[in-house]
């Protein structure tokens, strides 16, 4: 699941776990059980929904004075369609901009600027579509340049730019955030994934009325002021998360290539052409369809007394009008792959391996199995670091996970190549792993040890409200909050059987997609000390040093050293540098394997 | 018949009477108040938590900060060093992160690494050990606040299972074997690591940056190498754990489902009798170089480009330290409300991530940064929209609403910190080891009451103290041309602001950390 956030968070998965209550069993140097699966429960949730259908989840906990809030709408990346992908996120984005009451000084005139702002930005975008038509005919070369604009579009922005000043005069900036924070608020954020977009922050126990005022209002009224200069906050956003990072760009193509129909093929961000080119008018809509109580989950987890809180849900979000509108139901489904696809891709990246196999939806009965089977390969104790990293010696690290989102699941293995091994044989080790998985049923103590893993995982999630909130939020975006129990409970109860049928049932080569990262041959800097060397000479030297760099025993360096010297003789003087050069740094990689051994 | 005075009477009536429904329909409409401001808030008291109840000298002298909750059936138990890569010795450059993360990954009690993670997992338990902070986690939640001159070893496991954890642990840090197996993965793993030095702008500016601050001598600037971390050997983990693993360094977090008397009990027994007992290292070096102030640039082809700008600033015992932390947050550290963020990101959309931090030296003064990443075009524009905001900053007061805010912001969240036992107990415990506790120890109590006294000329000092643009220090990591070049939009040049050509940086030799043609 790929999360992208309101304001710079690092992004991570939402896989919490949560049981408690549980009977204690005995332990020893073996696994054993450390809990029943029956005695498994969650944490007492009450659900209440209010008339309008939007729904609430309250777990009261009074370790601290503070109650961690939140609200989940249940859209994402996977309702969008070509040409407005990136809008649920943009739309968070947009939520923090204030409402009727929040974030300006005088609303009517706030509205009627908007409107003006529009009716130049419509003619703005006619602009722009005649510049695509021209990229497209080959008269220009792109779009995106401050240089590619137009004289008439250059006029139109500059009256846009008064426009927004004038905004500006009558906006109290960043007014939602302000009164948060000055109140206390903490951890004020929100994210977006394929599947839901979630909104969330803390707030001192004595000021949970707050909460209730502030996320009905913006709910009720929310006015997406300074809506283009956010669409370039959010396009800085791709580029810091997709197009200035090493393997950005490339890990979007091999997600487009793994979907083939779902709408899970487009990232979260959006695509580069769509994200310049989405409107307020898009965003009305979309809030319209997505953002009506119905179809709206609010968390609270912490200090504070329920009766309290559902008094409160009734008088601020109960005045919220149910939608008018069915929300869309996403019906394309990803077909059955047919054939396997491999994706080979030259970046700034050691050599390694990413294999994805498709798999299962949140809900389905075979995601237990599934984890189980993650955290078996996973881990100090997991089969990919015991096989692969230290009894084949042929990866540096690797780790595997199961991502179950709304519709479609996949399951996904990466792994780093040791220096001297291609990330093929690392594929073929990974494969025979799966393999036995496939062949061979897993013993009582490794599975045991993964239940136990799991399970103290579960107590350690509880220990903070805040994931709490996420946990529930999300498994409810995903299908109900109670599959986030049901699961838990359910991979105590995995067997081994279990285990080899979903190895069997997945693990298919054609049920697959590799992709192979060799690192690039330009995105080493050159060493000056190449600088004069022929062009032919240099590809002897990055040769060499290649095989130089597999070499782990002072012996293989040696002889190396040795079959350099007999042939130094034999090249001709222009040479003479490059064989220095491989002979110096097979000399510094001796020195360094012999102290090494000392 | 009515007479005039009754009419006037039953207009008045009818007028009173439809005034009380308007009031009523407006208060029956209006139960909900207009504006947050008119909510009225019970009030909250809160003291923070105070080092004195959670505070144990064990019989060895080692000292354990002892958080008990128990609402879950969990303890976590965290043994805190002072033991940074300022120790380690010339030549062996990541020898202390090595060991330390080797001392729960290479075997140890007479058992092999294998049987070690084998009984770890078993239990379900965790038991890992890393040098440095970076423990902050998700939205500031979870870990300890240790810095990059400290380490730590945490064990997190059932309750009923504290005495055979506590036994691993013991294990651990006694008697680790550091297997030549895993050693040898280890240096594998961070040679790897090294070769994608130059991949990510993130971390050119990263090492950048901390030299323009810092100097090439500094130990923050003593990278491993190729060479340093093949040289390794077990003799040299053995030499570092002797001296720096013991209980004169030893400082314990523990939180969760236990009673305290019967902790103080279990420690006591399994730190009793240490082989050697280490030494607590004084603190790390300050830096002895000064920083270079200047315009510098590497170049590196993507479109957006990573700005960083300032200076050595102060440290957490300045006198001006809180109204500095008031400053920062209200120029560019308090995120939405911030004035950078309101004019970089929200008014011209230049930047997903802009923010100026300081936290305050925990040592010595570390420094105060504007730091964001914009399209390599608006890199010019964006630093002097962010040098206009800090020149505001030293030329005006702040109003007193911005004041009022930001204070309460720091007053009203201080509960967020201590939310959970285990937070609790790891703040307090890296207050001790990082020397505060000693040297301030109402730091917590007085929090609070030391913002409060923030006034706006304290704002406004200590930005003319501490923010000179003439000992700024720029630095942008992107494609230099385009940042060069500019946006035609906007009337400002890069080498207009540097006031002539930057100073190009080469990037470095993965392996060796030389410098390469630029």
């Amino acid at each position: 699941m790929t999360l992208l956030f309101a304001s710079g968070r690092p992004g991570r998965r939402v896989a919490a776990a949560v049981l408690c209550g549980l009977a204690l069993g005995a332990l020893a140097n073996v696994a054993v059980a450390i809990a029943s699966p029956a005695a498994a429960s969650g944490p007492e949730v009450r659900e209440h929904v209010l008339s309008n259908g939007m729904k609430f989840l309250l777990v009261p906990r009074h370790l601290a004075p503070t109650v961690a809030a939140g609200w989940v709408a249940r859209v994402g990346s996977v309702n969008e369609r070509p040409g407005i992908t990136g809008i649920s996120h943009l739309f968070e984005h947009m939520m923090f901009k204030g409402t009727r009451t929040i974030g300006t000084r005088d609303y009517a005139l706030d509205e009627r600027l908007i409107a003006e702002q529009e009716a130049l930005q419509e003619q703005m975008r006619a602009e722009m579509s005649a510049q695509r038509l021209a990229l497209r005919r080959g008269e220009i070369d792109e779009i995106a340049s401050p240089e590619a604009k137009t004289p008439r579009y250059r006029a139109l922005e500059a009256k846009f730019d008064s426009l927004v000043a004038a905004q500006r005069e009558n906006m109290i900036k960043n007014e939602f955030n302000l009164v948060l924070q000055k109140n206390g608020a903490t951890r004020i954020n929100a994210f977006t994934s394929e599947d839901m977009t979630f909104y969330f922050w803390s707030v001192p126990a004595n000021k949970l009325e707050l909460w209730f005022w502030m996320e009905s209002d913006r709910l009720m009224n929310p006015v997406f002021r300074e809506f283009y200069s956010e669409r370039d906050v959010v396009y800085e956003e791709r580029r810091l998360g997709v197009e200035s990072t090493p393997l950005g760009k490339f890990r979007e193509s091999f997600d487009a290539m793994f979907w083939d129909a779902s709408p899970y093929t487009w990232s979260v961000i959006g695509y580069a052409s769509d994200l310049p080119f989405i409107t307020k008018a898009q965003a009305d809509e979309y809030y319209a369809f997505y953002y009506a109580p119905n179809n709206i989950c609010a968390v609270l987890v912490g200090d504070f007394d329920p009766e309290q809180a559902l008094e409160l849900a009734e008088k601020y979000f109960g005045r919220i009008p149910r939608g008018a509108r069915p929300v869309p139901e996403m019906i394309t489904m990803e077909p059955r792959q047919p054939a396997e696809k491999r994706f080979r891709a030259a970046a700034e990246t050691n050599p390694a391996v990413t294999a994805r196999w498709h798999t299962v939806a949140r809900v389905h009965r075979d995601v237990p199995a599934l984890e189980v089977l993650a955290e078996l390969l996973n881990g100090d104790t997991g089969r990919l670091k015991r096989n692969l990293v230290l009894g084949q010696g042929i990866a540096t690290s690797a780790r595997a996970a199961q991502d179950a989102r709304k519709y479609e699941g996949m399951f996904e293995i990466e792994a780093d190549c040791k220096d001297g091994h291609a990330p093929e044989d690392l594929e073929l080790a990974l494969h025979g792993e799966l393999e036995r998985l496939q062949r061979e049923t897993v013993g009582d103590d490794e599975l045991q040890s993964v239940k136990n893993r799991y399970l103290t995982r579960t107590y350690r999630q509880l220990d903070n409200g805040f994931f709490l909130m996420l946990r529930y939020g999300a498994a409810e975006a995903l299908g109900s909050w109670r599959d986030a129990d049901r699961i838990d409970r359910e991979i105590q109860a995995v067997s081994a059987r279990d285990v080899q049928r979903v190895a069997q049932q997945y693990f298919r080569p054609e049920n697959r997609a590799v992709a192979i990262w060799t690192r690039a041959a330009d995105a080493t800097p050159e060493d000056p000390a190449l600088a004069g060397l022929p062009p032919e000479a240099k590809t002897m030297v990055q040769r060499s040093l290649a095989r130089l760099d597999g070499l782990t025993e002072a012996a293989q360096v040696q002889d190396m050293i040795g079959r350099l010297e007999s042939m130094g003789g034999q090249l001709p003087p222009q040479w003479k540098p490059a064989m220095d050069y491989v002979r110096g740094k097979a000399q510094q990689k001796l020195a360094e394997l012999q102290g090494a051994d000392k | 018949m009515i007479g005039r005075h009754e009419l006037r009477s039953a207009a008045a009536t009818f007028l009173a009477i439809a005034a009380l429904l308007l009031v009523m329909t407006a208060s029956a409409a209006g139960q909900l108040p207009g504006r947050p401001e008119d909510i009225k808030f019970p009030d909250l008291k809160y003291d923070p938590p105070r080092a004195a109840d959670y505070r144990v000298t064990l019989k060895n002298g080692m000292v354990a900060y002892l958080v008990p909750d128990r609402s879950l059936p969990l303890v976590t138990v965290h043994v805190l060093m002072r033991l940074g890569p300022d120790l380690d010795p010339s030549g062996k450059d990541g020898l202390g992160e090595i060991m330390v993360a080797q001392l729960t990954r290479g075997g140890a009690g007479g058992m092999t690494a294998e049987q070690l993670e084998d009984r770890v997992a078993a239990l379900g338990a965790t038991l890992d050990a890393q040098m440095g902070g970076g423990g902050r986690g998700m939205m500031g939640m979870g870990g300890v606040p240790i810095g990059p001159a400290e380490s730590r070893v945490s064990l997190n496991l059932l309750a009923k299972d504290l005495d055979a954890g506590l036994d691993l642990l013991t294990a651990c840090l006694k008697t680790p074997a550091f297997q030549e197996d895993r050693l040898q993965l280890a240096k594998e793993q961070a040679i790897q690591q090294m070769k994608e030095r130059n991949d990510d702008t993130g971390g050119i500016e990263r090492r950048e940056w901390s030299l323009l601050m810092r100097g090439p001598d500094h130990w923050s600037n003593r990278w491993t190498t190729q060479a340093s971390v093949a040289g390794l050997s077990r003799d040299d983990l053995i030499a570092q754990h002797r001296r720096f693993v013991g209980v004169k360094n030893f400082l314990i977090a523990a939180a969760g489902d236990f009673e305290r008397a019967a902790l103080v009990k279990a420690l006591e027994k399994a730190f009793a009798g240490w082989p050697q007992p280490g030494e607590r290292p004084g603190p790390p070096a300050a830096p002895a170089a000064p920083p270079a102030p200047g315009w510098y640039v590497v170049d590196k082809d993507v479109n957006q480009a990573r700005v960083s700008f300032g200076l050595p600033a102060l440290d957490r015992y300045d006198p001006d330290f809180h109204a500095a932390l008031v400053m920062n947050d209200i120029l560019g550290g308090g995120g939405f409300t911030s004035r950078l963020v309101n004019r970089i990101r929200s008014d011209e959309g230049l930047a997903y991530s802009v923010s100026s931090r300081f936290e305050g030296g925990v040592y010595y003064p570390e420094p105060w940064r504007v730091a964001f990443q914009t399209k390599v075009r608006s890199t010019a524009f964006a630093i002097q929209l962010a040098m206009t905001e800090i020149e505001r900053m030293r030329g005006e007061l702040v109003d007193e609403a911005a004041l009022q805010n930001s204070k309460n912001k720091f007053i009203e969240s201080l509960p967020a910190g201590f939310e959970t036992a285990g937070a609790i107990a790891g703040a307090l415990a890296a207050e001790e080891l990082t020397g505060r506790y000693q040297r301030d120890p109402q730091y917590f109590a007085k929090y609070r009451e030391r913002i409060r006294a923030v006034t706006a000329a304290d704002v406004q000092r200590v930005a003319r103290r501490l923010l000179d643009p003439a000992h700024f220090a720029f630095l942008v990591v992107g494609k230099v041309d385009d940042v060069l070049l500019g946006d035609p939009k906007h009337d400002v040049t890069f080498t207009g602001l540097a006031g002539g050509e930057p100073t190009r940086l080469p990037l470095r030799d993965p392996l060796t950390m030389q410098p390469m043609r630029p």
